[in-house]
């Protein structure tokens, strides 16, 4: 009997004693942060889970692209699923929310790319790795999260000058990266000014550290040297900042091969199908997808090509081009050719799929351009209009026109008539890419559609989006935008 | 548990207080259910056969409309919203077309159906060698066609004992399930729970030569359900065996030493088809997803016990030992389409090999215990628990943690003073006081992860592989701790025809693990920690009476009810609240949403109470409307049992029943959305407002539920809660007994007959279809929750 105690006794001891092994687990499939992070190649595949942020359904995947078009004057609903029915009534709270779609493994919005970038930079500068490389990393982190705030700002916030009641809180600034939980304390919201310097500063440094890619071609996947001064000339156009909009603008042009006549840009021909070539040949920036990045049913379920046509079997089709904008088109114009002629069980008569968003990598897949070169010509056409060189802002419309099959605008276009035919041709340049709402909302215009909805005045309190209502209850220290109870 | 033969179980105990449990370590926290298998008994082998027959039905599911009532109320919507009515026919139909047919998705896809048991057991044993042997098989079909479930199992208790010292037994068993089902919950379109309710009636499910029509593509994905259900394989198949090894050597007679070695493995095989036939599949030509996923579990058990009595009066009992357990679990899923065949599923004939995955997961615990019982002629009864146990999910410094845990009883009975009180058989009262640890997380809830991601977060970009954090760690998490002090009372009266027992209980729970939100902005939506103290207490009452015995009929009831309370006490930091998810003060478990105020007779309009505490209504929601509207925990439920015999007949009659509970029903904002949508409704919403002046409960349908100036009509709100407090008939059960006698003369030791209901009725206020199963979330998700069925049965069993 003793011996029993005796054998109990030593196991015990001999067990407990090593108790730390005894509770030793391992996490097989992933990685602590000392590991993953010790070198560039680990902060490259970081920065990859932040491109892939981009693609998301509740980002340029598909709300970044068909929201603003909803929510402005572009399309239209012609079957009702519950989704943008609010968007296009301009409806309390039915907004963009780009502060934390994706409640799915704790990864929330526009947000969790931030602290990705901000990981990013806090570290490059002190692990081993080769310098292009680790410069390249740092100039696609500037840039993402220069994208990532510039997206937040001009949902959640007027442009900076253009405050409706001097209201001008825009989003929160973290820059410190968040890696343990009590890193993740409770902010205020910045000024829509704060927010904007920061997203010029990132942008200018970026502009000193990426490669240059030449357009449309593979290196568009990653963000380049043109792509950053692209995404520039776009902000210091929403900043009113215009002489600086038309240089970078023109700097951006120089970059990527583009010539104030249009040379550089697509032939008419090719401006439809660009949008099934993989890159678009106009990209300055695309994000790639693949059909791994997708579930199975998110085909059919998400992709634009399910919402905007009727050409693969299932697709959804629930939203067609606006009359008003369908007759606008200029005879010759070859954009028109982004509508094809068709009809809709429960929609009444003709109505119109769109040619861009056809998801032809297969199972409504597609890549997502998201700086094109065209875009260049019409932000500096409108910063030079702005700054009075109104020559210089027909010459720009010209250039881009020459390659859509239309003609020079009159050449004494000019004033009120001369800004209506630049946003004009924004509006059927960019169609389906998500520039509407922001182009009126940041020319102080009201939203107004044909039908049965009322026109919306710049100062109403639904051209900003709300603050998700979890955040400001957990928050109390975060304002919601004026207007919302 | 699913694996275990009901038949096989000898006994489950429920133990709740601190006292009772403390000895069974971390798992215990909530309280701990022993089950106990049936054991040989020496003596003539015996044998039982049972077999059991009977039908499934659904219970009484939504009452929907028919083509022409959806066409009447859709017309109205799109004439409200300034739509061409002209569309709303094209897509619903005309309610003035005599010619409209409907089609009955829910009778396509309901069934009676059958239930199957059979059971075979045969028991014996020797003075050294003991056994029990059983075999079972179920067979029952769901209450939605195409669904079923089988489950096969075996079991062989063994003893020996070889000598007078030592026992060694062995305990296996093996189980297989096969479950051929249905999406059970959750707002999918491929969920017949769902979809067969809100399927439009004005569309066919067939064509006319008999295959399946096309469904159209703004509803349900364009999926027809009736052709999922149909055609989508879900198959899971598990193989489990829960066996044990177990070595008892007495030492001395007041001293043995019990050696236990369990395992609790499983495999699982899931496979979900989704062929091309079905349109939403065919872009891809069909995919297949196979999913494999062990689990294995393995703990020991080294104990010491002893007891002794002395001078026939004082016993002193106790256990030594140590515990440890392991669990792992790892998944392999592979994804393929393109097949040249929709009746081929498996991967080879895949064109494309789509997506594959694996995952690992474990955890570990190791625990040192010790009681010691001392108990004084039966009267005066006194024990203590200690303790110590680590696990693997915590930070580095803080795995461990010392529980503990004592308890008193006294017998009043057994004093002299109670001696002559001939009414009053046994009284004792009992007290107990102990902390125990709960280690409920995640397995790594305390590391900072860094993963792939997957497809939202991160998972590849131009082929390369991302990596990304993908949990945030708390190295601070530690046990929660529990403190329950527990008062009782036992009772048993005039000569044990009334028994009661009455416990008053109050835990609280404190460093209590939760997962907490974090701001948003700051990357992350979530933490696991340890988040402040909630207590819980209550009142359980359980009485047993023996109402009548006159002659060959006798009546017994028995009777239960718990009371519960639960609230958060405090937060970490001092906090008042967690956003809307933890209030101090408030359960932690509660509706917080806006008010609905019905119906604004003038326009036809949804009214909120507008937040401010005046009463006053507005018809946008908002921050400032939200409020706590209810706890979706029940403050009081039992059961009540009734039986009546008559000699060899007896009748069972089971209620059960919880109160003060809300439930959400995600049903609603589908079937009861005032013809906004664009599926089938309830038809209770054919009284709709139609004009200033109408008071009714349903609104003015307007298509897309989005009026000009209004919240979209589906915003949260009370308008979908309701009370989920119900009183369920859970069981009849009418069995005859064959009279001892008579069945030896048939060569049997016994056999009972008996025919069986379950759920039967259920009274309720709850708006959905079973407040037993929607009324708590899952996954945060009330939407087409599988509900029970009516079951009715007859069976026999043969005792040889």
């Amino acid at each position: 009997m003793k011996n029993y105690i005796k054998i109990l006794a030593l196991g015990s001891a001999l067990a407990f004693s090593s108790c730390e092994d005894l509770l030793d687990t391992e996490p097989k499939q992933s990685l602590t942060p000392a590991t993953a992070f010790a070198n560039a190649t680990g902060y490259e595949s970081l920065i990859f889970a932040t491109y892939a942020k981009l693609r998301s359904f509740g980002y340029y995947g598909q709300t970044m692209n068909i929201a603003p078009e909803i929510m402005a004057d572009n399309l239209r609903i012609i079957a009702n699923t519950g989704r943008y029915i609010g968007q296009e009534a301009n409806a309390d709270r039915s907004h963009i929310n780009l502060w934390d779609f994706n409640n799915i493994n704790n990864f929330r919005g526009v947000y969790s790319g931030i602290n990705e970038a901000n990981i990013v930079l806090s570290e490059i500068d002190e692990i081993p790795g080769d310098q292009a490389l680790k410069d390249r990393l740092k100039g696609e982190a500037h840039f993402l999260r220069a994208l990532f705030y510039f997206d937040l700002a001009r949902v959640y916030g007027y442009e900076p000058g253009k405050e409706v009641n001097g209201w001008n809180q825009s989003v929160v600034i973290r820059t410190e990266p968040v890696v343990s939980f009590s890193g993740a304390d409770l902010k205020t919201r910045s000024t829509n000014r704060e927010v904007y310097d920061l997203i010029q500063a990132d942008l200018q440094t970026s502009i000193g550290l990426l490669p240059v890619a030449a357009k449309g071609t593979a290196n568009v996947y990653r963000a380049s040297k043109a792509a950053a001064e692209a995404l520039l000339a776009r902000v210091y156009l929403y900043d009113s900042k215009f002489a600086e909009a038309a240089a970078m603008a023109t700097q951006a042009m120089a970059t990527s091969g583009l010539a104030i006549d249009g040379t550089g840009l697509l032939t008419p021909a090719n401006y439809v199908t660009a949008f099934s070539t993989y890159p678009n040949p106009e990209s300055l920036f695309e994000i790639e997808i693949r059909s791994v990045d997708w579930s199975t049913v998110d085909g059919v379920n998400n992709s634009m090509a399910s919402l905007t046509a009727n050409v693969l079997p299932s697709a959804q089709f629930i939203l067609t081009v606006s009359s008003e904008l369908y007759t606008s088109y200029e005879t010759g114009d070859i954009r028109k050719a982004a509508w094809t002629e068709t009809t809709r069980s429960g929609a009444t008569g003709v109505v119109y799929r769109s040619n861009k968003w056809l998801g032809t990598k297969g199972d409504f897949l597609q890549n997502i351009p998201i700086l094109r070169g065209a875009e260049l010509y019409l932000i500096r056409a409108e910063a030079r209009f702005r700054t009075g060189d109104e020559p210089g802002a027909r010459a720009d419309l010209n250039g881009l026109r020459s390659k859509r099959g239309l003609g020079a605008v009159d050449g004494g276009l000019a004033g009120a008539s001369l800004f209506a035919q630049i946003l004009k041709e924004r509006r059927v340049e960019l169609v389906l890419e998500g520039h509407r709402w922001f182009d009126l909302k940041r020319n102080g215009l009201p939203i107004s559609k044909a039908g049965f909805f009322e026109a919306v005045p710049y100062a109403d309190y639904r051209l900003l989006a709300p603050i998700p209502q979890d955040q400001l209850t957990l928050n109390t220290a975060l304002q919601n935008n004026p207007g919302y109870n | 548990m699913a694996s275990i033969n009901p038949n096989d179980i000898e006994s489950i105990e429920v133990l709740k207080d601190a006292a009772a449990a403390a000895i069974y370590g971390a798992q215990a926290a909530n309280g701990v259910v022993l089950i106990t298998t049936k054991k040989g008994t020496k003596g003539a082998t015996k044998i039982r056969l049972s077999v059991q027959e009977g039908i499934v039905q659904p219970l009484n599911l939504y009452d929907v409309m028919d083509a022409k009532q959806l066409s009447g109320i859709k017309r109205d919507a799109y004439v409200n919203a300034g739509l061409n009515p002209a569309n709303a026919a094209t897509t619903y139909g005309n309610p003035e077309d005599p010619n409209l047919v409907s089609y009955d998705w829910l009778d396509a896809l309901y069934r009676d159906a059958r239930l199957s048991v059979y059971d075979l057991s045969i028991s014996g044993g020797d003075e050294k060698t003991t056994f029990f042997l059983s075999g079972s098989y179920t067979d029952q079909e769901g209450q939605i066609i195409q669904s079923d479930y089988q489950r096969g199992t075996a079991r062989l208790n063994v003893t020996h004992k070889p000598n007078q010292k030592l026992t060694i037994a062995a305990n296996l068993s093996l189980a297989f399930q096969n479950t051929n089902g249905s999406i059970d919950r959750g707002n999918f379109v491929n969920g017949p729970f769902v979809a067969g309710f809100s399927a439009r009636p004005n569309v066919p499910i067939y064509n006319e030569d008999g295959t399946f029509a096309p469904y159209p593509s703004n509803h349900l994905f364009g999926y027809n359900i009736v052709q999922g259900v149909n055609q989508e394989l879900r198959s899971g198949k598990t193989v489990q065996t829960v066996s044990n090894l177990q070595l008892n050597y007495q030492i001395a007679p007041w001293l043995s030493f019990t050696s236990y070695f369990g395992v609790d493995f499983s495999d699982n095989a899931d496979i979900n088809s989704r062929p091309s036939t079905i349109p939403v599949f065919s872009s891809y030509g069909g995919g297949s997803v196979f999913t494999a996923r062990r689990n294995n579990n393995f703990n020991t058990n080294q104990n010491f016990n002893f007891n002794k009595k002395f001078n026939d009066v004082h016993t002193v009992s106790g256990v030594l030992g140590v515990e440890y357990k392991s669990a792992q679990s790892d998944l392999q899923s592979a994804t393929g389409r393109g097949f040249p065949n929709p009746t081929l599923i498996y991967l080879q004939n895949a064109a494309v090999p789509f997506a594959v995955n694996s995952t690992f997961t474990e955890y570990k615990r190791a625990g040192l215990f010790g009681q010691a019982k001392y108990d004084y002629d039966d009267r005066y009864t006194a024990d203590v628990t200690v303790r110590r146990d680590g696990h693997s999910r915590f930070g580095e410094q803080n795995k461990w943690g010392t529980f503990y845990a004592v308890s008193g009883g006294w017998r009043l009975s057994s004093e002299s003073f109670l001696e002559g009180v001939s009414w009053l058989d046994n009284l004792r009262v009992r007290a107990s006081y102990g902390i125990t640890g709960n280690s409920e997380i995640e397995n790594f809830a305390s590391r900072t992860l860094v993963g792939s991601g997957g497809q939202i977060a991160g998972g590849q970009y131009l082929g390369g592989g991302a990596l990304t954090i993908t949990q945030l760690g708390n190295d601070l998490l530690t046990w929660e701790e529990s403190e329950t002090i527990n008062l009782g009372l036992d009772a048993t009266f005039f000569n044990g025809r009334i028994i009661t027992t009455v416990d008053f209980w109050r835990k609280n729970s404190q460093a209590l693990l939760f997962n907490t939100p974090l701001p948003v902005d700051s990357g992350f939506g979530t933490i696991t920690r340890n988040a402040g103290e909630v207590r819980n207490q209550g009142i359980d009452i359980d009485i047993q009476t023996t109402n009548i015995i006159a002659g060959k009929f006798m009546w017994t009831t028995g009777f239960n009810i718990a009371f519960v309370e639960n609230e958060l006490m405090s937060l970490y930091d001092g906090l008042e609240r967690i956003g809307n998810e933890l209030i101090v003060g408030k359960p932690i478990l509660f509706a917080y949403t806006n008010q609905y105020l019905g119906i604004n007779p003038a326009n036809g309009r949804q009214m909120f109470d507008d937040g401010t505490g005046t009463g006053n209504y507005t018809y946008v929601a908002g921050e400032s409307t939200l409020g706590y509207r209810g706890s979706y925990l029940p403050s009081s439920y039992g059961g009540l049992s009734n039986n009546f015999s008559y000699g060899p007949i007896s009748l069972e009659v089971f209620f059960q029943y919880q109160f003060g509970n809300v439930a959400q029903n995600g049903d609603i904002y589908n079937l009861q959305n005032w013809g906004s949508g664009t599926g089938n409704l309830d038809v209770n919403q054919l009284n709709y407002w139609k004009q200033p002046g109408d008071v009714v409960a349903v609104g003015r349908p307007f298509e897309g539920g989005q009026e000009p100036g209004t919240s979209a009509l589906n915003t949260f709100s009370t308008r979908i809660l309701s009370d989920g407090g119900y009183v369920r008939l859970k069981q009849v059960t009418l069995s005859y007994n064959l009279p001892s006698a008579a069945a030896s003369k048939i060569g049997m030791s016994g056999a009972n007959l008996f025919v069986q209901g379950l759920n039967l009725a259920t009274f309720t206020k709850f708006n959905g279809i079973d407040p037993e199963a929607s009324s708590i979330l899952v996954e945060n998700s009330t939407f087409g929750a599988y509900p029970n069925a009516r079951q009715i049965s007859a069976g026999i069993s043969l005792n040889f």
